[in-house]
């Protein structure tokens, strides 16, 4: 066993905003929406399109479940290559090493056996793209690490779980001129996707209200000894209570609201319900002797934050992996002329919908027709082929979008204020709920710029340069 | 004829700067306000500008101009202020941003409203600009949007979905009170046709804000149905081939339950009984066909028209009538 290194008291708790939360009043709705001012020569990276290179030099930081799932698709697609893998564990480097060499494309240099070894491949390599999937307890000093090496990150979620630390990508990524963004693939989702432009559509009307999360009952995985190593996950479970993950259902809907274009999100209130999933599933499913048993779970099993935004719209955003249940996303969204709810079988497709004047008859309907006819343009070119990508082909997309917009020079679809806000809820939610689920204030990471209206991922279809 | 888009189109950008229903062009002397053309091709963010002429006699001050687009497309920013006061015969233009979504397919208006206000100018406080831009044809014919089963034959019920619960009026019932398919059926002085329709086939239309080729001229818009709720209503919206527009409400009472004059309409017809899923039933309660109208510009050319969005309200005909 390779120990992991134990966090620092600041990312446990969310951060020294939220370590030292205990603020009364309307302090609470100011001292976290304080914008710190940005150094000289500091400008946003809003609207600031990739610099073009033909091919595309990737390092992966990470090579547990979810680095080596995404270890084909960054092989896959046309124009990347592959050119260091890192892993604290030199035999997943090795193994995926040998994986790109599988794929018929040149063995990429490889370095592992310390929890310093990226920092050795951010000095050698020369990289366009660094992907970060490693323990969320890591991914903030890794994430800016390789923005301050001059590499574009894409960091798996949450990029960070501390207010300062969301601030401080936010402030590299302008200083670095190097985007910083979250790999939520979960934004590229088919009917996520759908919603978005149904909602730019109007579809929805004004939309007032959104529901997002992720609830997928993870207890088998976490009391796995292989699964996640060391066990890392669960041991956050011990440490703090907190919306931890709820981005891949909460990203979709502040998509749909435009969060960081046209709207913002304003506070966030948190509520957690008692732990009780994990000692219960530890108790009629683990081994006495199981090293799970010297832990105490303090996190709620079910964390939902209310998020109120500028435009007096509500996001809800749960988390849940520590009850029995099917798996959600949620992806809700409403407005004043309709509603669609996924998960929700009707018909033909897993999600169910009924808009004026479409419908009537306070019957819901099967979303299947708005889905065909609201299929964003990545589902109808690269998702109809068949990819190596997991979860239903969206991570395949998100990587071949990636890899696009770097090689076309586009301004990416998902930029470090998203990936700021969209995590934001972790600290905050520490915050609300160490003062009594009361208000907190959310940043305005694009410091003044989230009314502006722009691109995001309702984008125009555009082609993947050729190769060679 | 409304058989091209771009013919309309062409003839609606000359008319853009009408109040939405007036029908008449700005006074001589009012603040006029202009929306320029939005280029929809979307998604994108498009740009356009909102033009505020003062045609009054004095100066006009303290203006400021809120912007809206179609319903649930984001503009920014939502209002704004000109800080300059804008002189007699002078304008004044300010720039708005628009999230336009891609193109949808099928017949669709986009209409962009621009309100100012301000003191002096005319006078009037206020001045209202509209642009309506078209994508796609409107359908020829009421018969082409057809889209609901009202009427099914006494021994073939299950097709019939007039309410949404799978009940429908007799065929033979309606017959027996003179309505049959392709049949005149007259109601406020107006000789309107009866579906041509066998039973159990889609014979109505559920309002949901079809648009529908109708060409002519008369005082008055009407309409034969009935409706499948206490709430079957709404506005339709006659577009005259002069690019301008005017509005009407009206609204059919419950096909059953409800006052036969709710909502202003008349009493066509009433027929015994209707059809259930499971065969004909209800003897002896009377279910109905009503008939109502809306006044419209009768010194215009009718092009088409936009059924109200309310899928309660079914609509088995409309004529032009003077």
């Amino acid at each position: 066993m390779v120990d992991m290194p134990h966090p620092s008291r600041r990312t446990v708790l969310g951060g020294t905003m939220a370590a030292t939360a205990v603020v009364a009043g309307g302090s609470l709705l100011s001292s976290a929406s304080s914008v710190p001012a940005r150094q000289p020569g500091q400008k946003s990276m809003i609207g600031v399109p990739f610099e073009a290179v033909d091919t595309v030099r990737i390092g992966l930081i990470g090579l547990g479940n979810r680095g080596m799932g995404m270890l084909s698709g960054w092989t896959a697609v046309p124009g990347a290559a592959v050119t260091a893998v890192c892993d604290i564990r030199a035999p997943r480097a090795k193994t995926a090493a040998d994986r790109v060499v599988a794929a018929g494309k040149p063995r990429p240099k490889e370095y592992g056996g310390s929890a310093t070894s990226y920092q050795e491949m951010l000095r050698t390599e020369e990289l366009d793209l660094v992907y970060v999937a490693t323990p969320w307890e890591f991914h903030y000093e890794q994430g800016k690490a390789a923005l301050l090496a001059g590499a574009h990150v894409g960091v798996e979620l949450p990029v960070a779980t501390g207010l300062d630390e969301l601030w401080s990508l936010v402030d590299t990524s302008e200083q670095t001129r190097k985007h910083l963004w979250l790999m939520e693939n979960c934004s590229y989702g088919r009917n996520e996707l759908a919603m978005l432009k149904m909602a730019h559509e109007g579809v929805f009307g004004e939309v007032t209200n959104g529901h997002g999360g992720y609830l997928h009952d993870l207890r088998a995985l976490l009391f796995s000894d292989t699964y996640y190593t060391d066990a890392w996950r669960r041991k956050w479970h011990t440490r703090s209570i907190a919306s931890f993950y709820p981005m891949h259902g909460l990203a979709p809907i502040a998509a749909a609201m435009d969060i960081n274009r046209g709207d913002r999100m304003l506070t966030l209130q948190a509520t957690a319900t008692a732990p009780r999933g994990l000692a219960d599933y530890r108790e009629r499913n683990v081994p006495r002797d199981h090293p799970s048993w010297q832990e105490e779970y303090i996190n709620g099993d079910l964390v939902t934050c209310l998020i109120g935004t500028h435009q007096g719209r509500v996001i809800r955003a749960e988390h849940d992996v520590s009850s029995p249940r099917p798996y959600s996303r949620i992806n809700s969204l409403a407005g004043s002329r309709g509603i669609m709810e996924d998960y929700v079988p009707v018909g033909g497709s897993s999600a169910r919908v009924y808009v004026e004047p479409d419908h009537g008859g306070h019957s819901w309907r099967d979303f299947t027709p708005y889905r065909d006819e609201f299929d964003h343009w990545l589902w109808k070119t690269v998702g109809s082929q068949p990819n190596p990508g997991g979860h239903g082909g969206m991570d395949y997309i998100l990587q071949w979008r990636v890899v696009q917009q770097m090689r076309a020079g586009l301004v990416p679809d998902i930029d470090v204020y998203d990936a700021a806000v969209w995590c934001a809820p972790v600290p905050l939610s520490v915050r609300s709920l160490n003062n009594g689920g009361r208000a907190v204030a959310v940043p305005d990471f694009t410091r003044g710029r989230w009314a502006d209206l722009r691109p995001g991922l309702d984008s125009r279809q555009s082609e993947m340069p050729p190769v060679g | 004829m409304l058989r091209s888009a771009v013919a309309l189109v062409a003839a609606l950008l000359i008319a853009t700067m009408l109040p939405a229903g007036s029908g008449s062009a700005a006074a001589a002397g009012a603040v006029e306000v202009t929306i320029a053309e939005v280029d929809l091709d979307g998604p994108h963010i498009a740009t356009t500008t909102v033009t505020v002429t003062n045609n009054g006699s004095t100066r006009l001050t303290r203006l400021n101009v809120s912007f809206k687009g179609p319903v649930g497309w984001a503009v920014q920013p939502a209002s704004q202020s000109w800080s300059k006061a804008v002189s007699p015969g002078a304008s004044a233009t300010l720039t708005f941003k628009i999230q336009v979504p891609a193109p949808r397919p099928g017949f669709r208006i986009r209409t962009f409203a621009a309100t100012a206000t301000y003191t002096g100018g005319d006078g009037a406080g206020t001045a209202v600009g509209t642009r309506t831009q078209y994508t796609g044809e409107a359908l020829p014919n009421l018969a082409a949007a057809y889209n609901n089963v009202g009427v099914t034959d006494e021994s073939a019920t299950t097709a019939g979905d007039f309410d949404g619960e799978g009940n429908s009026f007799s065929a033979q019932k309606l017959a027996a009170v003179g309505v049959t398919p392709g049949g005149t059926v007259t109601a406020l002085g107006v000789d309107f046709t009866w579906p041509d329709v066998a039973p159990g086939e889609e014979g109505n239309v559920a309002a949901g804000g079809q648009a529908v080729q109708l060409s002519g001229t008369g005082e008055r818009l009407a309409f034969l149905g009935s409706g499948s709720s206490f709430g079957a209503s709404g506005n339709v919206t006659v577009h005259y081939t002069d690019g301008t527009s005017s509005t009407g409400f009206f609204g059919f009472p419950n096909w059953s339950f409800q006052e036969p004059g709710t909502h202003g309409a008349t009493l066509v017809a009433s027929s015994d009984g209707r059809n259930r899923p499971d065969g004909y039933g209800n003897a002896g309660i009377a279910y109905r066909v009503f008939a109502h109208q809306v006044d419209i510009d009768p010194s215009k050319t009718v092009a088409f028209v936009v059924l109200p969005s309310s899928p309660s309200l079914h609509i088995f005909d409309m004529k032009l009538a003077d």
